[in-house]
């Protein structure tokens, strides 16, 4: 089925013609803009996949053959709605444009702080945005994302890092806080570079070779207590407008999202207010915006859930939660379970939910992941129950992993 | 405006080019280091704790205003003597081993400093051995360490071990914070403390030491 197809109907389904069955990308469509059958839960393998390969961090991030196969079988074996390949998506722009990264064997790949590529304003003058696709690991997420294509039949998610995010790294934090507030012109022009001649048409690049209809900008920088909301409003916010509007079409949303810190201001309101600011303009089809709100665990666990529903139902968008990767880690199931049913009892609501199984660490127990997939699965089914601490959970049987691979053909590397 | 305030003004508000013109102006006419230190930088590093704790500051503004700190920390500190500054405890951080983050590690430091510790900053990627090795070069009342991932984190358990094995457990509070770490973790390891967020830290550093 078409994409087109594939989004008309989920989106019917979403706003009430509930006929036919979602299949895991549809339902995450579906929770983002209203009802599905039953909650999406989505996840990204990143390292988690490699160290259940046992691949290095050179290997996963810089070869498609088995970063897909290692991603494709993780996200398979857990039996989740939806889930996309996911490189370290602050560092391919950056690379490409000549930043030196430090790898690491059980990890992803750093930049390497000590060495910068925008030491001096001189720099910048001198640098070359990268040829899309062709320069630094490019190549690498596009075959990815071919790859991936062929094998689960729908588009990827497509990554690229924001332009401000991609302005402390290169240029240093504390650099940067220093020209945003002493050279603010310089600080423009590094930023317009980014944008217009980097980050821009690496994402077109990357939407023609895939036809993805979502395009996410990561910016975990733009978070607070990082840089205040005048900095955010001035130096990030009219960029990620530019890009988007640049970028983004009827069947294509972009959007950036990724900052945290509600919990570190006296207004949280404030920051929840630029995150659907970064999302706003995401899809030239105004009823598709704004897309979702994605609200980290270490914010909502502060402040609480139900004060982040009330600000998506008031917003009128999807509220995305992550499960805290460290309790995925420790367990035991049963904790898991119970923190995936308060999250559901005061997050899943009437729709627009969706839940994130992110950066769960590397030697994590796959019972654990089971666990919240779950409990995801038996006790988000729509319309959830008022008595949702009534609903049992039973964690199904499963083979471990090395089996899972071994008995369905999958390659291994 | 004399000396001392054009000087605390410059560090409280992070510009550290003048922080120094103004320091080696002072020195040149013949303040002394400790003078310079005490009216000038170290007033000027408290201004930017009050104000943010008061609201008046985001932590830009502190991170700013310890980084004009340093810099005139790097011409002061030659002519100091040992003993001459007053502080409250000496702390060493770092982020651990494989870890590249120190954002949240930096903001304990701009803090800490604030509140009169001195603190030594080891660094991002430090090897495990190198927080045993400091903490008996330094003799330091804290060791701190920071970590984003959980891959990272396990190297910890490790330094506790190592301190422990060189008898130097007793000597020294522990304390552990980052991304990836729990109050949890820090407890199931036997850190002294947690901080959940860089003020808690200062906080926790405080109540460990019985300072205020």
């Amino acid at each position: 089925m078409g994409m087109m197809m594939k989004l008309n109907e989920a989106l019917l389904y979403a706003w009430g013609l509930r006929i036919g069955r979602l299949d895991g990308f549809e339902r995450l469509i579906a929770g983002i803009y209203g009802r599905p059958d039953r909650l999406p839960v989505i996840t990204q393998p990143y390292t988690y996949a490699m160290g259940l390969h046992g691949l290095t961090g050179h290997r996963f991030f810089s070869e498609p053959e088995p970063f897909i196969n290692a991603s494709y079988n993780m996200g398979t074996y857990f039996g989740v709605d939806f889930w996309t390949p996911v490189f370290d998506f602050y560092n391919i722009e950056l690379e490409a444009l000549g930043q030196k990264l430090i790898w690491r064997d059980r990890s992803e790949p750093d930049v390497d702080s000590s060495d910068l590529l925008i030491k001096s304003e001189e720099d910048l003058k001198r640098l070359r945005p990268p040829v899309p696709g062709r320069d630094g690991r490019m190549p690498f997420v596009l075959e990815s994302y071919r790859r991936y294509i062929d094998m689960v039949g729908v588009p990827p998610m497509c990554y690229a890092c924001s332009p401000f995010t991609m302005a402390v790294l290169i240029r240093g934090y504390v650099n940067f806080l220093r020209d945003m507030r002493r050279k603010p012109a310089f600080a423009h022009r590094l930023m317009e570079f980014l944008s217009m001649e980097v980050v821009a048409p690496w994402i077109s690049k990357m939407a023609e070779d895939t036809d993805a209809a979502i395009m996410v900008m990561a910016d975990a920088w733009a978070s607070q207590p990082n840089v205040t909301a005048d900095m955010v409003r001035e130096f990030c916010l009219p960029y990620i407008e530019k890009i988007i509007r640049a970028t983004n079409s009827p069947l294509r949303t972009v959007l950036d999202t990724g900052s945290w810190g509600e919990r570190s201001v006296k207004n949280p309101r404030e920051v929840l207010d630029i995150k659907m600011d970064m999302m706003v303009p995401g899809n030239s089809f105004k009823a598709l915006r704004p897309f979702f709100l994605l609200v980290w665990n270490e914010d909502y666990e502060e402040l609480g859930i139900p004060y982040m529903r009330a600000y998506s139902d008031e917003k009128k968008v999807c509220l995305m939660l992550n499960i805290r990767p460290n309790l995925i880690e420790e367990g035991p199931a049963d904790r898991i379970v119970e923190t995936v049913r308060q999250a559901i009892k005061e997050g899943a609501g009437k729709g627009r939910f969706c839940l994130l199984l992110n950066l769960v660490p590397i030697g994590t127990p796959v019972e654990h992941v089971h666990a919240a997939v779950a409990a995801a699965k038996q006790l988000g089914r729509y319309p959830i129950p008022d008595d949702l601490d009534g609903v049992k959970c039973e964690i199904p049987d499963f083979v471990p992993y090395e089996e899972w691979v071994r008995r369905e053909g999958r390659p291994v590397d | 405006m004399d000396w001392e305030a054009e000087l605390s003004r410059a560090v409280s508000e992070g510009d550290e080019i003048k922080a120094v013109e103004v320091a080696g102006r002072a020195l040149d006419a013949g303040a002394k280091a400790e003078e310079v230190l005490e009216k000038g930088a170290v007033a000027g590093i408290k201004e930017a704790g009050r104000l943010w704790q008061d609201g008046d500051f985001f932590l830009p503004d502190v991170i700013l205003a310890t980084e004009a700190y340093k810099e005139v920390m790097t011409i002061l500190e030659p002519r100091l003597s040992p003993g001459e500054i007053s502080y409250k405890g000496k702390v060493i951080i770092g982020s651990v081993e494989g870890d590249a983050h120190d954002i949240g590690k930096n903001i304990v430091i701009a803090l800490l400093r604030c509140s009169s510790y001195e603190v030594m900053d080891l660094g991002i990627d430090v090897p495990l051995g190198e927080f045993v090795n400091k903490a008996k070069e330094l003799k330091p009342d804290v060791v701190g360490m920071g970590a984003y991932m959980t891959t990272t984190m396990r190297g910890m358990e490790e330094v506790l071990r190592m301190l422990e094995e060189e008898g130097l457990r007793d000597g020294v509070k522990v304390i552990i914070g980052g991304a990836a770490v729990t109050r949890d973790y820090a407890e199931r390891i036997g850190a002294d403390g947690y901080g959940d967020n860089a003020a808690e830290t200062v906080e926790m550093v405080e109540g460990l030491l019985g300072v205020s």
